[in-house]
């Protein structure tokens, strides 16, 4: 248990009292954006070609968002001198799998476009502020099976009410380490800009990069990816103009968009169709254990499991120093389309009715 | 960029004839959007007429076009685009051979008079021909605008580069181009000195590499007198990449991605699809669509389905009284009602071809008898070679590099400059590669399996395809005209093409098919060029056979001048003899250089837009009774 | 089932393995152009001549030999495997010779056609260079700026399903 520290800014207590504290939570955000990735991809590549415009745009464009926030926490890391690695055994998560949120009540798992799955995306990105101050870290009881994403990296007995004071955690805590190195005579934002992505080596389509050297672009990027999530107090729109994840998946529900000016629950936009029949019903939260051992199939998701790996070395390397990898990461993450769509369209070997699906938890060393 | 909801209909006949607009503009391509937008923007009231259907934008309406592309089997370059009998286009597949010495080919909507026949085309849509263009975004070079003055050329311009300079510099905002300044400075190639373009240039793509590393600091004798370095040099880009945060004095850019009602992130960046002609899926490439988004949340009334049939003007003074269009309700019927648009000033800018067939079908012949002729359009000359190594053709965007050296230099005295593209596509501009690559290697050598993908690969990812884009100078015999006999479905009479490829480009031509004999040389690449007499375009020149093809930079109908005696407009693009008539776009050019002519025509349009701006000013203020007029 | 002996005969003919042609998710489409035009006992018989003919040969010279001699030198079955290629790698039917239709008999459906729209997008001619359909399949920034990445050829030219007798 942390001692409650006046932040002589916002004057808020913050669990988070030293860099080793700052790191589990940086680290915990890296996990927390990386997992949304494989269920978006897999639902997003479950689509038929051809049909389903409309969704494929929404979760492609979340998707990529997803990664630019990934960045983001990787650029903040490397402003207060923290190394990023995305290689750890455990790093991808065992679906299904639980992020912290305001109920107890959804598992994320890898699976086709669905109701089902529009409701996981909502689950994710919904905007959830505690109801009071008391309330935003909250006793986590055993949830049995499945990796817990993100609950108080410090204490894993307690966990956020929701995302996004998950992310008010790290605002403060960065506030209250600024304000604790300063007192000091030291600088947080040491890191070496060099080692930060700029607006050159990555782009995602809506929203840019921040470059982070100081504590005011640290709160932005942390806000940028908290906005993009859920939208700016309580709007449907973030800060630049974008329409938030949480309201872009809404619109699947409602069928139709939202414009400038509408109000939750009320998109007034042009019409948007969904087809939930032109899917492949791909396997949900296959292991590479489910796959008959010596079938094609088994092998294809072995080797994609093994590219996304190199995929996530590739990465580390990118946030590790050497920005300019990740001009490369694009090609690659359409590779690895390329890849999932193949073992999507195959049949899953004896069983009936289902396509393969693509693994991305690390498989365990001794199976091959 | 949000099209905004319903502006594609929000405006009927009946509005129309119910107002009288600062300006009616006909043809919402670049040309007209641009004219539009700045218009717009200062608070006048725009009416844009075009002939093609207009749907909202959308990206599903988008993906339209990408699925007809996806599903025909004949991939021209016009494949994406619905056929529509009220509003024909040209198409590469309609030209054919002419008979030695006559008989015009009417298959087609071009009336093709010859000698030479020309695939060249142009797009009727929403957008215009920049839905399909390639988006290379050359300027002139200022010796372009001399031509005459220095090597006895080609007809005068009224301006220079130095003028044009900055409206080059606007024009590269509107249509974002991707390019490193660096790159650019050459043949007296200038720029303020703080200037970049809005993003980075496009990486080359390892063909062009390939290529550079074999030909790079090779010196080019040309003539008696000349010894020109050559180098591959990437072209600017009218398609997204790194935007530089350098830009507008480190107030950097933001890319304009694809349009559509709702907000979409797509097409901010160029994805390499290797597919901008004839249509670039993702909208990375820029297309006027996007001018007209942002237009049309303004006081700017769309017609779409309107077809200019006629420009009346008053006998008396001159002035444009209103325009004729025939409106049809079905796309697919050619059913119409007629209608009129009354404006202040009006604007035509439904390109070359296209400007050129309605005035002489409005009767509109200026007193020079000039409008029509000196139609020019870039004579493209391919040549083709296998290189000794995989080059990974196929891949990113159509054309990232060239030679560009050769664009200016004393010998345009007497003969052609040219520009050379690095195809990205390979050979499949010539020969239809690698579709037919695949039919010759499976039919004809009876390949299967692992030998006929080894086959693929040692036969199409080594393909090199130089295209030679030659200047044609203006000549009076090459012309637009029309004829009562040839009209199309909707009773617009067609555009009847003569044109003869000039001696001075052939000169350059056979100059450029020899060049590349030594280019191939030095990179040990196995020419495999080989011209039909049977297929259209074939030319024979100093004994030898070439095939010449078409440029889609169309030019000259309507040329700039000094004065009406030899010229059809202004330096504003204003008719001398219609006083608020407006003739705009590649017509105006007096010469065409080496430059596909879009940011150039697109720089004359702000300039006439400017203009237009102070006019419609000007004729605001109150004045004395004298210079009010008919008005 | 017949879409498994067609896919089977499709790998050995396009080099790509059958788990490859499935990930295409053209088969079915593409078994039923085929159909379309040539008819299920045509199409039959092109599938018994491969099966009888070829599956069991071993040695790889010799199974050239008779994939050549059974199938695709065959006056009748030849154009159409040829063809069956052909639809694989650019999604594109192309008409059947003349002097073919001569002998054979007219086409359950004449002339040259893309599959589907989407056949285009799957076209194997990209993947075997190691690029995309123009139009489709992007490949992302900058990535024409490195050398292809051309994909490697299977272990084996013989279909895995034939391997493994399945
Ligand atoms: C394959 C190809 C590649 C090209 N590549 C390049 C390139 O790389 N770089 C470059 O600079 N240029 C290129 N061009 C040329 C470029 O596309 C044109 O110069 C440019 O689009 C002309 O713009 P515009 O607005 O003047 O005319 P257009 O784009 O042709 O627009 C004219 C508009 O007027 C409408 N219209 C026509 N007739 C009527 C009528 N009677 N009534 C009402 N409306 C009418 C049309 O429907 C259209 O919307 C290329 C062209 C082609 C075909
Ligand atoms: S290469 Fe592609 S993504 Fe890029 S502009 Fe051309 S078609 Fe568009």
């Amino acid at each position: 248990m942390t001692p409650h520290t006046l932040l002589a800014e916002r004057r808020l207590p913050a669990e988070i009292d030293t860099m080793a504290e700052l790191e589990a939570y940086l680290n915990a955000a890296l996990r927390l954006e990386h997992a949304t990735i494989p269920p978006y991809l897999t639902a997003l590549y479950s689509l038929h070609p051809g049909a389903n415009s409309d969704a494929r745009h929404l979760i492609r464009v979340v998707a990529v968002e997803e990664m630019l926030h990934l960045t983001l926490v990787a650029n903040v890391m490397n402003a207060v001198g923290l190394r990023v690695d995305l290689t750890a055994d455990d790093f991808v998560p065992r679906y299904p799998a639980h992020l912290p949120s305001g109920e107890i009540d959804f598992l994320v798992s890898v699976q086709p476009f669905s109701q089902a799955a529009v409701t996981t995306f909502l689950n994710i990105e919904r905007p959830a502020k505690a109801p009071n101050e008391s309330s935003r870290l909250l006793p986590r009881p055993d949830l049995g099976a499945g990796t817990v994403l993100a609950a108080s990296p410090i204490d894993p007995s307690r966990r956020f009410y929701s995302i996004g004071e998950f992310y008010e955690e790290i605002d403060r805590g960065l506030r209250h380490l600024d304000h604790l190195y300063r007192a000091e005579g030291r600088e947080l934002f040491t890191g070496d800009v060099a080692r930060q992505v700029t607006a050159e080596y990555f782009y995602s389509g809506g929203g840019e990069i921040v470059v982070v050297h100081d504590l005011a672009s640290a709160l932005k990027a942390l806000e940028l990816i908290t906005e993009q999530g859920e939208g700016l107090g309580g709007g449907i729109y973030d800060g630049e103009g974008e329409l938030s994840h949480y309201y872009r998946f809404q619109q699947l529900q409602l069928g139709h968009y939202y414009q400038q000016g509408d109000v939750p629950g009320r998109p007034s936009g042009p019409p948007l169709d969904v087809d939930f029949t032109a899917v492949y019903p791909v396997a949900i939260d296959a292991a590479l254990a489910d796959y008959p051992a010596g079938s094609p199939v088994r092998e294809a998701a072995q080797r994609f499991n093994g590219t996304y790996g190199d995929f996530l070395a590739h990465l580390t390397a990118a946030y590790d120093g050497e920005p300019r990898k990740l001009l490369e990461a694009v090609p690659w993450m359409f590779r690895l389309r390329d890849d999932i769509e193949h073992l999507i369209r195959n049949p899953f070997p004896g069983r009936p009715g289902v396509h393969a699906s693509p693994v991305f938890t690390r498989a365990p060393e001794e199976r091959s | 960029m949000i099209f905004p909801e319903g502006a594609a209909a929000r405006t009927d006949t009946t509005d129309v004839a119910g107002r009288v607009y600062d300006v009616v503009i006909v043809g919402a391509g670049i040309s007209g959007a641009i004219i539009a937008d700045r218009l717009s923007r200062e608070g006048r009231s725009v009416l844009l007429l075009e002939a093609a259907p207009a749907d909202d934008l959308t990206i599903s309406g988008y993906e339209t076009y990408l699925n007809r592309f996806y599903g025909t089997a004949m991939k021209d370059n016009q494949a994406p685009y619905p056929v529509l009998p009220p509003v024909p286009m040209p198409r590469s597949t309609d030209a054919r051979p002419l008979p030695p010495g006559g008989g015009p080919n009417t298959g087609g909507y071009l009336v093709q008079d010859g000698p030479h026949s020309t695939d060249t085309t142009y797009t009727r849509v929403l957008g215009g021909t920049t839905l399909h263009w390639e988006a290379k975004i050359l300027r002139m070079l200022p010796e372009d605008f001399e031509l005459s003055r220095r090597y006895g050329q080609g007809l005068p311009w009224p301006l220079g580069y130095d003028e044009l300079e900055p409206l080059y510099r606007e024009a590269e905002r509107e249509i974002g181009v991707s390019a490193d300044i660096e790159d650019q400075r050459y043949l007296g190639l200038h720029y303020p000195p703080d200037y970049v373009y809005p993003m980075r240039g496009l990486p080359a793509s390892f063909l062009d590499q390939t290529v550079a590393k074999g030909i790079d600091g090779t010196s080019i004798r040309v003539g008696d007198d000349e010894e020109i370095p050559i180098r591959v040099r990437p072209f600017p880009q009218g398609r997204n990449g790194i935007p530089n945060p350098a830009y507008d004095a480190g107030r950097g850019f933001t890319p304009v991605g694809a349009v559509s009602t709702h907000q979409v992130e797509e097409g901010g960046r160029c994805q390499g699809n290797n597919n901008c002609v004839p249509i670039c899926p993702v909208q990375a490439k820029y297309h006027a669509g996007k001018t007209l988004a942002r237009t049309l949340h303004r006081d700017v009334d769309l017609l779409a389905q309107a077809v200019a049939y006629k420009v009346h003007t008053d006998p008396e003074n001159g002035r444009v009284t209103r325009i004729e269009y025939r409106r049809y309700q079905d796309p697919q019927s050619t059913a119409y009602e007629t209608g009129f648009a009354q404006g202040r000033t009006y604007v035509l800018a439904t390109n070359a071809i296209e400007n050129a067939r309605l005035m002489l079908a409005s009767g509109l012949q200026d007193r020079a008898d000039l409008i029509g002729r000196n139609l020019m359009d870039h004579a493209y000359l391919l040549t083709w070679a296998r290189l000794p190594e995989v080059a990974g053709t196929m891949r990113g965007t159509n054309c990232t590099s060239g030679i560009t050296d050769l664009r200016g230099g004393r010998f345009r005295r007497d003969r052609a400059s040219f520009s050379i593209d690095i195809h990205n596509d390979g050979w499949g501009w010539a020969t239809g590669a690698p579709v037919t690559d695949l039919l010759r290697i499976v039919d004809q050598d009876h390949q299967y399996g692992f030998g006929l993908r080894r086959s693929l690969v040692d036969q199409v990812s080594t393909q090199l395809l130089l295209a030679h884009m030659i200047e044609v100078l203006p000549d009076r015999d090459n012309r637009v005209t029309v004829d009562p006999r040839y009209r199309d479905e909707l009773g617009n009479m067609r555009p009847v093409i003569s044109f003869k490829v000039p001696d001075y480009t052939m000169r350059g031509a056979a100059f450029a098919r020899d060049l590349s004999r030594q280019l191939f040389g030095k990179l040990g690449a196995e020419d495999h060029t080989g011209y039909d007499p049977a297929e259209y375009g074939y030319v024979e020149f100093g004994g030898d056979g070439y095939r010449i093809l078409g440029g889609n930079h169309l030019a000259g109908t309507h040329v700039m001048g000094t004065s009406p005696a030899t010229s059809v407009v202004d330096d504003h693009q204003r008719s001398w003899e219609h006083e608020n008539l407006y003739l705009v776009g590649g017509g105006s050019m007096p010469t065409i250089g080496t430059a596909n002519t879009t940011l150039t025509s697109t720089a004359l349009c702000l300039r006439t837009a400017k203009h237009l701006i102070q006019e419609l000013r000007r004729q605001d203020r109150p004045v004395t009774l004298a210079t009010i007029g008919a008005r | 089932m017949i879409l498994d002996d067609f896919v089977a005969f499709s790998s050995e003919v396009t080099g790509f393995t059958e788990f490859d042609l499935i990930g295409t998710g053209q088969a079915e489409s593409y078994l039923r152009t085929v159909t379309e035009v040539v008819g299920e006992r045509t199409l039959a018989d092109l599938l018994d001549a491969y099966r009888a003919r070829v599956t069991d040969t071993g040695d790889e010279q010799a199974r050239a030999g008779q994939l050549t001699g059974a199938v695709l030198g065959d006056d009748r079955l030849g154009p159409i495997a040829r063809n069956i290629i052909k639809l694989w790698y650019s999604g594109t039917w192309f008409a059947l010779p003349d002097d073919w239709t001569g002998r054979f008999g007219a086409p359950g459906r004449e002339g040259t056609f893309n599959a589907s729209p989407q056949a285009y997008t799957q076209g194997l001619l990209w993947y075997a260079i190691g690029a995309n359909p123009p139009g489709a399949r992007a490949p992302g920034y900058g990535s024409w700026a490195s050398p292809p990445l051309i994909p490697a050829l299977p272990p084996s030219p013989v279909p895995q399903s034939v391997r493994t007798g399945s």
